[in-house]
């Protein structure tokens, strides 16, 4: 059975990983491919974006499915296909090499109440409107991670050597790290190399997350995961996977415990804790006397799950009913941040930040690698949700893939002709940097790469002397603001590359009420 | 020791000049008929008219030897529809490149340095399908395949520049003629700044005298010019068909100076003058003998063709 697990594991994570590599543009403007599926089936995310931002949409039945699967099987999707409990596992099996020896039974039974203490902290936060559970839910966590922290570090490693070799001119060699490079270019590897601005920080704080291990195997998932300890609620009976130890036979040599994925511990007998169980198999497989049995029965077969001291969970929820105000007070609530250009489709600002469970899924598809997570422009509540940075990146005319795969609607679905009508911010000019105005040469890049069909940027002609004293018409160009959609190809593209000429700020948008210029727009 | 460097500078120099006996050759005219250096080619057939324009010139086989690596340059640069005549048609593309794989090329290269998103506009125009099923490679140009190279221009020195360019023996020219905000006019010239890398918008500044230098220094072997769709207004990049005319024309020569120069006329009254001493890029050009600005001059044939 624990072989089956693994299988079990390594084909969720392959799909994970598969998935993850094909949120990318495929030369077709519809992904195709269900690349949030994960997302889709994680009834934690579903929970806080209804809780939070009342969301009901279709796809949250999915998670329903994992949650009706969980109630008969327990933490089945812990021990058998969340992505991010086999990484642990994974790490967690170098570690009882290493240390297994030294501390065979890395097991806190103490700790085992703070993950309860965490969702109560996140229902509790997103039914006062503040969404919470991006930040800690597994999926959510992992894609992040993988795309902001992990993911441009790979391929700047893999590109790095192959672009080595290739610059070396070694005959077969560089042709062969050529033939490569493009080989995994769009397959393995991005398209481009990614560039995200918290890298390091994400980066660091899933290494830490993964670390962890080294204190107890699976430390996160036993303790902290919120998604986890919701899980182990809804199956606290799970009548068709329940861990029977048969006293008699039993010779008290914990093995079990120590090769427990959850911290449940099946020993001593009738001690198990069904909600920190992970159905892993382990005990039963590695029980040298074969007392440990899994099987479908509505016994109590242990009676070992943690009390939830009433004042730990009353602490928790007065946590974050201080927390949720406290994090709505700040500048980002008085006015709207200049820079908080939200991608297309996004909904407005206070619904947005509540839907949004900072997944990075829309950061990972944007073809031009312009949308990055936030840091302050949204304040606490609406730290690493999507902001399109220009200068990084434009959002591309014909493209609406962020909407595509956007698991909560925070980003509502859009139509292409729908996206190309949405204001997004606006184009503004500083005369004092742009080349027509401050040094009387022409320019327009900006006219040129506009995509507005009818133009967002004009020009206006004058008769002026160059260098050289010759008459020439110089064109100074001008932003019209009903046209312009802010998508920033102007800033991306202007020649003046350390502080653009045109700049897009957050005004104008669509979707708010108050970040407006114009009477009538 | 023979390095990269100068390697890359042997070829690019031999392909350069392997084409100048060749111009020569055909400049001599043949007994008993002026020999065409400039075709127009009127047809709704595109291939065809492709066809029947290299044909008039010559045919490919004078323009690309067996064995021959050859890179062709139409303009991808942006996610635009083949309809909205923002990038070349491409079946024109797809005839260019077979043309020049039956005339024995070794390979076909297709790349351009792109606008919008390399994969949109590979895709959306059009151009990375014909031309794959032509026959070409399409890569897309990456950053770490340019090389940083003197351009020796008068305004324009060390620049990045496509590697698989400087290493192919022939460059095809194919742009399509459209508007443009500054130039008022794209057409062979400012085609060729798909194959530099760097910030090419600063050569905005001085438009006209970096497309001639860029002239200068790729010396394309043959450019047929794409006017089966125009964009006469709102180019380069278009979007609308408002401003997209059918001409169903095609033009062929070796001096891109006459291509531009002709290039010009196709826009009707959409310039205040289409005198091509107005457009300074084609004097500067001319001056600095690129090629000739009368493309109606010598060797001038307009053909129709029926459909």
């Amino acid at each position: 059975m624990k072989n089956l697990r693994r299988i079990s594991q390594i084909l969720f994570l392959a799909l994970f990983i598969f998935l993850f590599i094909q949120t990318e543009y495929k030369g077709k403007n519809e992904l195709g491919l269900p690349v949030r599926l994960f997302l889709d089936f994680d009834p934690l995310i579903a929970l806080s974006s209804f809780l939070a931002a009342h969301a009901v949409r279709v796809i949250f039945l999915l998670s329903v499915i994992t949650v009706a699967l969980t109630a008969f099987l327990g933490r089945f999707f812990c021990g058998w296909v969340c992505p991010l409990g086999t990484l642990h596992t994974f790490i967690g099996y170098f570690r009882m090499r290493r240390l297994n020896r030294k501390r065979p039974e890395a097991n806190y039974p103490r700790l085992r109440p703070v993950k309860y203490f965490v969702l109560v902290f996140v229902i509790v936060a997103a039914v006062f409107g503040w969404n919470t559970a991006g930040f800690l839910d597994p999926i959510s966590l992992t894609i992040r991670s993988l795309t902001i922290g992990f993911n441009p570090v790979v391929n700047k490693m893999i590109r790095g050597a192959l672009d080595f070799l290739y610059s070396l001119d070694i005959p077969l060699v560089s042709p062969a790290a050529d033939s490569l490079y493009s080989a995994m270019t769009g397959t393995v590897l991005a398209f481009e190399q990614p560039v995200f601005r918290e890298m390091i920080l994400i980066g660091i704080l899933f290494a830490v997350i993964l670390g962890l291990n080294l204190l107890a195997p699976r430390f996160w998932c036993r303790y902290l995961c919120p998604l986890g300890a919701l899980l182990g609620i809804v199956g606290t009976r799970q009548p068709l996977a329940r861990v029977d130890v048969d006293g008699e036979k039993c010779i008290s040599c914990r093995r079990c415990n120590m090769a427990c994925q959850g911290d449940a511990s099946p020993f001593p007998a009738g001690k198990w804790a069904s909600r920190e169980c992970l159905v892993c198999f382990n005990c039963r497989d590695v029980c040298p006397v074969g007392a440990v049995s899994i099987h479908p029965t509505t016994r109590r077969t242990g009676d070992g799950n943690v009390d939830l001291q009433r004042r730990w969970l009353l602490a928790s929820g007065i946590g974050a009913l201080v927390a949720v105000p406290a994090i709505s007070i700040g500048a980002h609530r008085e006015r709207t941040h200049p820079l908080l250009i939200r991608p297309p489709g996004a909904i407005p600002e206070r619904e947005f930040v509540r839907r949004c469970v900072k997944c990075g899924e829309c950061m990972k598809v944007c073809l031009t690698n312009g949308l990055q997570p936030t840091l302050t422009e949204a304040g606490l509540e609406g730290l690493w949700t999507p902001i399109l940075v220009p200068r990084l990146g434009y959002c591309e005319y014909n493209c609406n893939l962020c909407s595509q795969v956007c698991p909560t609607g925070a980003i509502r679905e859009i139509t292409l002709e729908e996206k190309k009508e949405i204001r997004i911010g606006l184009a503004l000019f500083d005369k004092n940097r742009c080349i027509p105005y401050a040094l009387g040469r022409n320019c327009i890049v900006c006219e040129e790469h506009c995509p507005v069909p009818d133009k967002a940027i004009t020009f206006v002609e004058e008769q002026a002397i160059d260098e050289t004293g010759g008459p020439f018409i110089l064109k100074k160009p001008v932003v019209d603001p009903e046209l312009c959609i802010g998508c920033g190809i102007c800033e991306a593209k202007c020649p003046v590359v350390d502080i653009p000429a045109i700049r897009v700020s957050s005004i104008n948008e669509s979707r708010s009420e108050e970040n407006r210029l114009f009477l009538g727009l | 020791m023979l390095n990269r460097r100068t390697f890359i500078r042997i070829l690019a120099g031999g392909a350069a000049a392997s084409m100048l006996p060749l111009d020569n050759l055909r400049a001599f005219p043949f007994p008993g008929e002026d020999p065409c250096t400039f075709s127009v080619v009127k047809g709704s057939d595109s291939a065809a008219a492709v066809r029947k324009a290299v044909e008039l010139i010559g045919g490919m086989n004078s323009f690309v030897s067996k064995g021959d690596i050859v890179f062709v340059k139409p303009n991808i640069s942006w996610d635009r529809p083949p309809v909205q005549a923002a990038t070349t048609n491409p079946a024109v593309v797809e005839t260019v490149i077979t043309m020049v794989l039956e005339a024995g090329a070794k390979r076909v290269i297709v790349a351009d340095n792109t606008c919008n998103d390399a994969r949109r506009s590979y895709t959306n125009s059009g151009i990375k399908t014909a031309a794959e099923n032509a026959g070409a490679d399409v890569p897309f140009m990456e950053k770490r395949k340019f090389a940083k190279t003197d351009l020796g221009g008068e305004i324009l020195k060390m620049w990045d520049v496509y590697r698989e360019v400087l290493e192919a023996d022939k460059i095809i020219n194919i742009p399509i003629a459209k508007h443009h905000g500054l130039s008022q006019v794209t057409l062979s010239m400012k085609n060729l700044m798909g194959l530099v890398g760097g910030n090419r918008s600063m050569m905005h500044q001085k438009l006209p005298e970096s497309v001639v230098d860029l002239a200068a220094f790729f010396r394309p072997t043959l450019t047929i010019l794409d006017a089966v769709r125009i964009l006469t207004a709102n180019g380069p990049q278009g979007g609308t068909l408002k401003d997209v005319r059918r001409l169903d024309t095609i033009a062929a020569s070796t001096d891109l100076v006459r291509i531009d120069a002709f290039g010009i006329t196709l826009f009707g009254d959409a310039f205040p003058s289409s005198d091509p001493a107005d457009f300074r890029h084609i004097g500067l050009a001319a001056e600095r003998g690129l090629g000739s600005a009368d493309f109606a001059g010598a060797g001038f044939r307009k053909v129709t063709l029926e459909s």
